[in-house]
């Protein structure tokens, strides 16, 4: 450990580990709040260890890089374990952590009274500490290693209360979908190391610039990453794990499935930026699966009626946006958009998990409405929430949203592959985005309250412990954004800081009154769409849904637009078939076999039984005599060595 | 030579002395007898350090447990036994043995080492060497004989622990120890122990 | 010189009367005692032997030594465990005829 203390911050993965380990082995006999206290505690001290890192840094061109040990000394690929602290990853830490003990903190009041209070807070730690390896990585299998590490804990706390069968099959569900994308790394890791003989990423962007723009290698190798993205980020067609993932506690939605785990694809793609910028062709599979994913996501999401469902859709078409955004080469934009999506993203889901918690249990937004009038605090924070993600200006999303939509119309690298469509694509998915969103909240705090009659009974506002990160978010949601003001007329600080940790790509902006314009239409979208959900909802009480609704497309959508089923048919059904057929194997084959030679093997012993007089000495008798036998047949015939 | 031949004799002489004599008091001394003998063998043999421990371990420890036992369960003379089949065939395989035993020495005769070279290889078989090649070479070995010490000592402790009877027939079997003891108790009292010996002797033959 | 033959022949000779032992001998603990004339009759023939190959280099010569060794604790705990059950036995029976423990059977 050196004294520069930006290289202290390597120490945060461990203290994560630390905790989960307190957690995990002594948790049982922890009271609560106390494995709460420990969790939280370690992911704050990690998240100050961050803050110090990142407040040091300065200036700096390139980043610390922090040996730790020898990893894979192997003949021709001496790979080791180290952690790069340079821009990028400071700034994802510094997400990682500050989200991380606001929720950790929210987590001590949500899981109060749960049984599995310490292994939750166990398996939280340790996805903390693999997120934070993840972005600290600096090679790609250490990487791995931490997007490994992050889908195990994703699989453990999507399936945290295992007694209900629907919670582990969908942890199940995103395990397997995430080991598709998998592969995907796998493969594009094979391929780095060939084509560019080494694994460390920092080497891998360098030596790019030693192939030609465009070249075969690079686009297959981006495609790859690509595909590992899709997995781990909920993008087309992988995206089908991420709504069922809603089953895990809300905490665990709000981290893991909003701000943290599914930016990891973000963050990939961010880290391997060189290479996407010398390839046009892996970017554009990269902006196109985005911005299709944020459509279709975004229709989905009109048709859903649970609470947190609604938000999964919402995030698979946010995290859409984020790809396009790295994918016509702003990679900052990119990061931009994770930072503020992680804010409100997240308030929003603590929000829902507060409303949960009032209500004792109630997802389902039609039994919902009202709840301003008995939760001001979470409906105030939900409203500021609901404004950021639409888009409303001076609120973070309306400038990351702004950015994303200003690179996408000013890119050359996609120039030729259809940069302009995927803007207007992107443009109608902050409409949608807007008004679903409003459905949102206008079901769930607005109008006539619909609640059953326990739930009317028992509703309350949650305790301070759950709202005050509720509040912290919300703040966090008004002020992050501006950190990455338009820069053509404001100061930009984000631009600049995260450059130098990614690529540089040329981008044709407009003149100076088109940005305006380009502002005020992405305002506009915003706004037609808050007003459609309004006149939905408040105006018509939402009589024109209830005509719609019923009907075959929403009910299409509200499947998740025949995903599932497609799986269901083409790969699952297939799959539990051949199971099935081996087990009929097993059973009446093998078995079968087993059982007969188990009688034989009992009808040969009590043969032989007859032979055990239980004399002791009879035995040695005949021991004594084979023995002899034995010398006999040594001298007479004679074995030499 | 002379001292082989000399040893030889008290070896097997000893030897017999353990099949043939009746009280095992005699035939354990005897044991000694050829165990010390076979010490001395061993220092022929440049096995100083072996022929220490064999009269430590072997003769010090082993044949002491053995008196120990005999003389606490008070084990007593035997009488004949019943099966002269079984003797005669016992005896006659054990003819059998020692003379395939001796042919297959015999037959298979070895060029005598140089009685210096392995002096000076072997430096008696100290215990330096030996712990280099124990530790070294045979760690493995040494390692599960450890497992098996421990594990024989827990087992020996466990068998003789007195714990409350389990019930059924041993309650049988304390009652009529205690009732012999009571019995040897009164006949005590009443000076009229023949031979310092409790009634429960061994031997006590068929059921 | 003694030859090595002779050491071996010895051995033999007595591992067959322990065999002897073992089989005409009626109480447990006299067999026991027969048991351990054989296992010494083994070391005698690994010593001769391992004297033999001393000629070969220093490990072949003591690694029969080293044999022995481990033959000598392995006896030890084998009586340890051996004489416990006996005692336990015959704390159970007042006997240690082995003729009467006619029960390793089915």
């Amino acid at each position: 450990m050196t004294g520069d203390p930006v290289s202290w911050a390597a120490l945060a993965p461990f203290l994560a580990l630390f905790g989960a380990l307190v957690n995990g082995l002594f948790g049982a006999r922890l009271r609560e709040p106390l494995p709460g206290i420990v969790a939280s505690a370690v992911v704050a001290a990690a998240f100050v260890l961050s803050l110090v890192a990142f407040l040091t840094f300065g200036e700096r061109d390139a980043g610390v890089h922090v040996l730790l040990w020898d990893f894979m000394p192997v003949a021709g690929l001496d790979l080791v374990v180290g952690f790069q602290l340079d821009q990028l990853s400071l700034l994802m830490m510094l997400i990682v952590t500050g989200v991380g003990t606001a929720i950790h903190v929210y987590s001590i009041g949500y899981m109060h009274g749960d049984e599995g209070y310490a292994r939750y807070f166990a398996a939280l730690n340790l996805f903390i500490a693999a997120m934070l390896v993840l972005v600290m990585a600096d090679s790609f299998p250490l990487l791995f290693v931490g997007w490994e590490g992050v889908g195990v804990c994703s699989f453990l706390l999507i399936g945290f209360w295992y007694r209900q069968k629907q919670n582990p099959d969908a942890a199940r569900k995103a395990f397997i979908v995430n080991r598709i994308g998998d592969a995907g790394f796998l493969v594009a890791m094979f391929l780095i190391y060939r084509t560019f003989g080494t694994l460390t990423i920092a080497e891998v962007n360098e030596a790019v610039g030693g192939f030609a723009f465009g070249a075969a290698a690079l686009t297959a190798i981006g495609v790859l990453l690509m595909v590992a993205a899709a997995g781990k980020s909920a993008q087309l067609p992988l995206h089908v794990w991420l709504p069922d993932a809603m089953a895990g506690p809300t905490p665990v939605s709000a981290l893991i499935h909003a701000a943290t785990m599914v930016t990891a694809g973000v963050y990939l793609i961010a880290r391997s930026a060189p290479l996407f910028a010398q390839s046009p062709d892996a970017s554009a599979v990269v902006a196109w699966v985005g911005a299709l994913t944020a459509l279709l996501a975004a229709a989905v999401a009109f048709a859903q009626t649970d609470i947190k469902r609604i938000l999964a859709y919402s995030t698979i078409s946010q995290l859409g946006f984020m790809f396009v955004a790295v994918g016509v080469g702003a990679y900052w934009v990119g990061i931009f958009h994770v930072l503020t999506h992680a804010c409100f993203k997240g308030l929003l889901f603590l929000a829902s998990g507060s409303v949960i918690h009032g209500l004792g249990g109630e997802q389902d937004v039609r039994r919902m409405g009202g709840l301003r009038r008995f939760m001001p605090l979470t409906a105030g924070t939900a409203l500021i929430g609901t404004l950021a993600i639409a888009g409303v200006p001076l609120l973070a999303g309306f400038f990351s949203k702004d950015a994303i939509l200003l690179a996408t119309f000013s890119s050359t690298l996609l120039a030729d592959h259809g940069a302009l469509v995927l803007y207007a694509l992107l443009l109608f998915s902050a409409t949608l985005t807007a008004a679903y969103m409003g459905r949102w909240y206008l079901l769930v705090f607005e109008g006539e309250p619909r609640l059953s009659a326990e739930a009317r009974e028992r509703v309350h506002e949650s305790p301070r412990v759950m709202t005050v990160p509720l509040a912290l978010l919300a703040v966090a949601s008004v002020l992050v954004g501006y950190v990455g003001l338009p820069s053509f007329a404001f100061p930009n600080w984000i631009e600049p800081w995260l450059l130098p940790a990614t690529a540089t790509v040329p981008f044709d902006y407009p003149p100076l009154w088109a940005e305006w314009l380009l502002i005020g239409v992405a305002v506009l979208a915003a706004a037609v769409g808050l007003a459609l959900a309004w006149w939905v909802y408040m105006v018509q009480r939402g009589v024109p849904v209830t005509r719609v609704g019923s009907g075959a497309f929403a009910g299409f959508l509200r499947a998740g637009a025949g995903f599932d089923t497609l799986y269901q048919r083409a790969a699952v059904g297939p799959a539990e078939g051949v199971s099935s057929g081996l087990a009929l194997l097993d059973r009446d084959v093998l078995d079968r076999g087993l059982a007969a030679s188990v009688t034989t093997t009992g009808w040969l012993a009590r043969l032989v039984m007859l032979w055990q007089s239980g004399y002791v000495r009879n035995y040695a008798l005949a021991m004594m005599a084979g023995a002899v036998i034995l010398i006999l047949v040594v001298v007479l015939v004679g074995v030499r060595a | 030579m002379v001292t082989f031949v000399i040893m030889a004799v008290f070896s097997v002489v000893g030897a017999l002395g353990v099949i043939l004599l009746r009280q095992p008091i005699h035939a354990a001394l005897s044991l000694v007898g050829t165990l010390l003998s076979v010490a001395v063998l061993f220092v022929t043999l440049q096995a100083h350090f072996l022929a220490a421990i064999q009269v430590i371990v072997y003769a010090g420890a082993i044949m002491v447990l053995f008196l120990f036992v005999i003389m606490l369960l008070n084990i007593e003379e035997q009488r004949r036994p019943v099966m002269p089949a079984l003797r005669w065939a016992a005896y006659a395989l054990g003819l059998v043995a020692a003379a395939g035993l001796i042919a297959g020495a015999l037959l298979d005769p070895r060029q005598a080492p140089d009685a210096a070279v392995v002096r000076e290889t072997l430096q008696g078989g100290n215990a330096e060497l030996i712990a280099e090649v124990l530790f070294g070479e045979f760690m493995l070995a040494f390692q599960l004989v450890s497992v098996l010490l421990l594990t024989g000592l827990v087992g020996a402790v466990a068998l003789v622990q007195r714990g409350p009877p389990p019930g059924g027939a041993t309650r049988a079997d304390a009652t009529r120890a205690d009732a012999t003891r009571a019995d040897a108790a009164r006949a005590d009292a009443a000076g009229q122990r023949s031979g310092g010996r409790p009634p429960d002797a061994l031997e006590a033959g068929g059921r | 010189m003694v030859p090595t033959e002779a050491y071996v022949a010895l051995s033999g000779v007595m591992f067959s009367i322990g065999a002897v032992g073992v089989l005409t001998r009626r109480s447990a603990i006299m067999i026991f005692l027969s048991v351990e004339l054989m296992l010494n009759s083994a070391n005698l023939a690994l010593v001769t032997y391992a004297y033999q190959w001393a000629e070969a280099g220093m490990l072949a010569g003591i690694s029969g030594q080293t044999a022995v060794f481990i033959i000598l604790s392995v006896a030890a705990a084998e009586v340890a465990v051996g004489l416990g059950i006996l005692v336990a036995i015959f704390r159970n029976r007042a006997s240690t005829d082995v003729d009467a423990l006619a029960e390793v059977r089915l």
